[in-house]
């Protein structure tokens, strides 16, 4: 039993997008714009040359964020979508009903609808490809070129991530919402 | 087993029963549920890629029109209960019609959010084995299953004039069906990602809704049975007092929607007071759920005092349009702000407003439902008897 979770050096970020390659091809994820299990956001430089603010040029990587409260999980009438062991949080294909209530419900627009399944689906940590190959990465931090993301096991004090957010100041996404996300943001 | 013994109908032949007692809505009736059906074939060959939803906009018109629908139908169960369940007479002539409206409309309903779920099948089988409890959408579905169930029941003890049967089994269905529409309003109400859904507003809303839908609907119902023609003694006096409560109602409706937009404006609460002030600048809202949903009906009922009920056939007719749009609105804006545009961090302002236009498909499946629900009504109105007084046998 684990408690896994994801610290991004965000402001590492390049925008290679070898992340969101990767994970397509570690997860067969179908091609197309808009089925994506992660993604690296792109905020435009603002203002006008040559006052250009490169404080404001950001990359943001993410994902679904593993929450402790998924309000996915929740609204989910048949249970399709629930916590494993490791307190991921996973879709069960067969359960889905595509009522797309958990597209809805989740504050992160983490979710999308697998084409050749009809369900709905999201990033699992690599859950049933290299986690259960027993390996300890994701295919996203495997790839990952200026090391931005650390996985591990939250509940192991001795894990990186466990020391990284000891040691470094780190905030989530939308915290207001209590939905307790796994997925940490170091400053 | 004679089916007769347990649901009186009128026994005709099938050419009896299909000659159409209106041409003009029988062939809209036609149009529309071929066209149900054309839009049902495109969604089996192309799936959900036949409909305009997207991955941040996934609820789209088959999902307002399912609303539609089952607020309806919770509508015409609260106007038919008033005779039947909670025994005042003066409503009792419109019970009959107003049941059997309720089961049509949520069949109606459901046979058009069984294309918007992906998997139907799956539903019914996990909704039983694996429940989630915390998910409004199984309180909602469940609920409206068993309310069905009383419904129909409770619309065969009324063709058998078995009224003290009618009126538990009617109490049970009216409890469920309120219990039912409200857990429709909690499944946005619940939804703390989208502000401005978020809350008590729909649980309550869906049913005063409903009750104002039911009695626009009654009046259609018997505007389309006697035009042309004075209303019998017992219909008029049962419509001039729904509309006496509609007014009041709009009023009650026109009092939440003015303060739902205050409240959501002022103080500029992030993301609720953007998508309050977009709804604000939308021709939808103003005409079609303004105008046409409370203002116009709401003024006739003022002007004429209550009294103008051949008037308000079609000032009911305006009325669902607007109810239309209401359903549509409420879907529509609970998704316009983009949760991640840019997949940025939050509380920055989002470039563009999330956009959704229903494809020909959806409208096709979502419209046609209509044209299902009037079949189904002109069926019943001929092997069934809608208008005889309970009391008279």
């Amino acid at each position: 039993m684990a408690r896994y979770g994801m610290a991004l050096d965000y402001k590492n970020c390049i925008n290679c997008k070898a992340c969101e390659v990767a994970c397509k091809e570690e997860n067969g994820v179908l091609l197309g714009a808009d089925k994506h299990r992660i993604w690296v956001g792109v905020k435009e430089i603002e203002g006008e040359f040559p006052l250009l603010s490169i404080a404001s040029n950001t990359f943001m990587p993410s994902q679904c964020q593993h929450c402790e409260h998924a309000p996915c999980q929740e609204v989910c009438p048949t249970h399709a979508t629930h916590y494993d062991e490791n307190g991921v949080v996973r879709v069960d294909p067969d359960k889905c009903i595509l009522c797309s209530y958990c597209m809805n419900a989740c504050p992160y627009d983490a979710r999308y609808v697998d084409d050749r399944t009809m369900t709905v689906d999201k990033c699992n940590f690599c859950s049933d490809t290299r986690l259960a190959r027993g390996e300890t990465t994701t295919a996203c931090q495997a790839t990952c070129p200026t090391k931005v993301r650390i996985f591990g096991d939250l509940d192991d004090p001795n894990s990186e991530i466990s020391q990284v957010l000891r040691d470094r100041e780190h905030f989530s996404l939308k915290p207001h919402l209590g939905t307790k996300p796994k997925l940490f943001y170091l400053i | 087993m004679d089916l007769q013994k347990i649901i009186p109908y009128r026994k005709m032949s099938l050419k009896e029963l299909l000659v159409p007692e209106n041409k003009l809505m029988a062939l809209i009736a036609i149009v529309l549920t071929a066209l149900f059906f054309i839009g049902v074939i495109i969604y089996l060959i192309h799936g959900h890629h036949a409909y305009g939803v997207t991955r941040e906009h996934p609820w789209g018109l088959l999902i307002a029109m399912y609303i539609f629908f089952v607020v309806s139908s919770t509508g015409l169960c609260i106007v038919g209960s008033f005779g039947d369940v909670f025994g005042f007479k003066d409503y009792m002539a419109v019970s009959k019609r107003a049941i059997f409206g309720s089961i049509i409309t949520i069949l109606s309903g459901f046979a058009v959010i069984a294309f918007e779920i992906g998997h139907p099948i799956t539903m019914m089988i996990y909704n039983v084995l694996s429940p989630g409890l915390t998910s409004a959408i199984w309180w909602m579905g469940t609920l409206y299953g068993i309310y069905l169930t009383f419904m129909v029941i409770e619309f065969i003890f009324l063709m058998r004039n078995d009224m003290k049967n009618a009126k538990i089994f009617g109490l049970f269905g009216l409890l469920v069906g309120l219990a039912a529409h409200s857990n429709l309003g909690g499944v946005f109400g619940f939804l703390n990602a989208r502000v401005v859904a978020n809350g008590v507003f729909y649980p309550t809303y869906f049913i005063l809704t409903a009750f104002i839908t039911g009695i626009y609907l009654i009046f259609l119902m018997y505007g389309y049975k006697y035009r042309g023609k004075p209303f019998p003694e017992d219909v008029t006096k049962a419509l001039i007092n729904f509309m006496k409560i509609q007014g009041l109602l709009l009023a009650i409706l026109m009092f939440f929607e003015t303060w739902k937009m205050l409240t959501g404006v002022y103080g500029g609460m992030p993301e609720r007071a953007d998508v309050i002030m977009h709804i604000l600048h939308t021709k939808s809202f103003w005409l079609g759920e303004v105008m046409c949903g409370m203002v116009i009906p709401f003024l006739l009922i003022l002007k004429s005092k209550g009294t103008a009920i051949k008037s308000m056939v079609w000032a009911s007719f305006i009325g669902m349009i607007g109810i239309f749009y209401m359903r549509y609105d409420l879907v529509h804006d609970a998704q316009l702000f983009p949760m991640q545009t840019l997949k940025i961090r939050e509380y920055q302002l989002p470039p563009s407003f999330v956009d959704y236009f229903p494809s020909s498909t959806e409208m096709m499946i979502g419209f046609g439902g209509i044209g299902i629900c009037l079949i189904l009504y002109f069926l019943g109105t001929k092997l069934f008897d809608l208008d005889s007084m309970p009391e008279h046998h």
